[in-house]
């Protein structure tokens, strides 16, 4: 999404950030067109040659103590020149009474003012949250999201591979459904990819052979969630034989999702495999390296190099330690 | 039919030549037995061949029972011959 209107940004953190609008709705067809916050603070005292006007002006108060030092015609003049740019909206923190003159310039604008009762740090804290959210990079993924463990795998491999029937046998051992499907995935910050289900499909899934399934129904509330962060894609393949596929886990792999490098495993598959068994694996295998960082291929063969360097040790001295 | 062979990669059979062998023995027909001081593994099996803990210059025996077994054993020694590709 490139933009978003006034209107929709008040009527989606009115409640979150408790705002009123201080003179009319006329401002509402207004866009906005940045993600970034801006306090006109230098702007009021004249500096207006790298002003961000086409932000959300949060005006705190810093801005109106100093506009209580002015003359009114200073104040005057000081308004006019800021309010004179094509600003969105602005709002006013702290539950503040910001000047007359401002709210009537402001109509003459067209500029809707808001008020909120929390302070200037807590409304950028929390509207550019909603913001970024709102201006995050976005795409769509054809798979299957699951959480697993608490970890977040995303499962992808052609139409028809068994997609859903994994990821419904993962809601049945006692996994999270986050989307089927249609995968809609976010960029948030540098390198986070938050995947969500479609608003339409909600947890809603196609098995061939059934049809249409609500997952939520089926097994409750403690089968899906809303979100989730992709940690993990497991691409499932056809198995072939004598393709080559990793026997040692010691090459770590990874695809690109809107610039963000995920951890990649490419799963063979055929018939009678138990995928899900594997899948859980996959995601316990990662939790191990991420979070204790215990590559398990790498430590297995480090032991074994030393092993080699070593005097050679005899069956025997590993069978002496265990009596049983 | 059966040939020995020494490992000549300074870091011996670690896991990644390891894994250049089981792949290279699974795309034969051939049973494929590898042994070193008589401690005998499959050679399509990465854990087993993993224990025979084959630094450089052990002597190995390599084994092939099957239809393809020459050309199989010509593959492995080859890849011995060539250090795994490592060095």
């Amino acid at each position: 999404m490139n933009e978003i209107s006034v209107e929709k940004l008040f009527k989606e953190n009115q409640d979150r950030l408790q705002l009123v609008i201080l003179n009319n709705e006329n401002g509402f067809n207004k866009v906005i067109k940045e993600p970034e916050l801006h306090r006109p603070g230098l702007a009021l005292s004249g500096f207006v040659d790298v002003f961000t006007y086409n932000r959300v002006q949060i005006v705190g108060n810093t801005e109106l103590a100093y506009l209580e030092t002015l003359s009114s015609e200073d104040r005057y003049s000081s308004l006019r020149k800021v309010l004179d740019f094509d600003i969105p909206c602005i709002i006013v923190t702290d539950n503040n009474v910001p000047p007359q003159v401002m709210i009537e310039i402001a109509n003459e604008k067209k500029i809707t003012i808001f008020r909120s009762v929390y302070s200037t740090t807590h409304v950028i804290q929390l509207l550019s949250a909603y913001l970024e959210k709102k201006f995050a990079p976005f795409t769509t993924v054809h798979g299957s999201m699951v959480d697993v463990y608490g970890y977040g795998v995303l499962i992808t491999g052609r139409s028809g591979i068994g997609k859903s029937e994994i990821a419904l046998d993962l809601v049945e051992r006692g996994h999270r459904l986050v989307a089927d499907d249609v995968v809609n995935v976010i960029r948030m910050t540098e390198n986070i990819l938050i995947a969500t289900g479609s608003e339409l499909l909600k947890h809603h899934m196609e098995i061939r052979g059934i049809g249409i399934i609500d997952i939520r129904r089926i097994f409750g509330i403690r089968g899906i969630r809303q979100q989730k962060r992709i940690e993990v894609e497991v691409h499932l393949e056809d198995w072939e034989e004598g393709k080559d596929y990793d026997r040692t886990g010691l090459e770590e792999k990874a695809s690109s999702l809107l610039d963000v490098e995920v951890p990649l495993v490419k799963l063979p598959i055929f018939p009678g495999k138990n995928v899900t068994v594997i899948i859980e694996t996959i995601a316990l295998n990662q939790l191990l390296k991420t979070t204790l960082g215990y590559n398990t291929a790498q430590e297995m063969n480090e032991r074994l190099i030393r092993r080699m360097q070593d005097e050679q040790t005899d069956i025997r001295d590993y069978i002496s330690f265990d009596l049983e | 039919m059966k040939k020995t062979v020494t490992v000549q990669n300074k870091l011996g059979i670690h896991a990644r030549p390891a894994a250049e062998l089981v792949k290279l023995a699974s795309k034969f027909k051939s049973e494929i037995i590898i042994a070193k001081n008589d401690r005998k593994v499959n050679g399509k099996s990465i854990m087993g061949v993993i224990t025979l803990v084959a630094e450089c210059g052990s002597e190995i025996e390599i084994t092939a029972n099957g239809v393809d077994e020459q050309d199989a054993i010509n593959a492995i020694i080859e890849l011995f011959n060539n250090k795994f590709y490592e060095e």
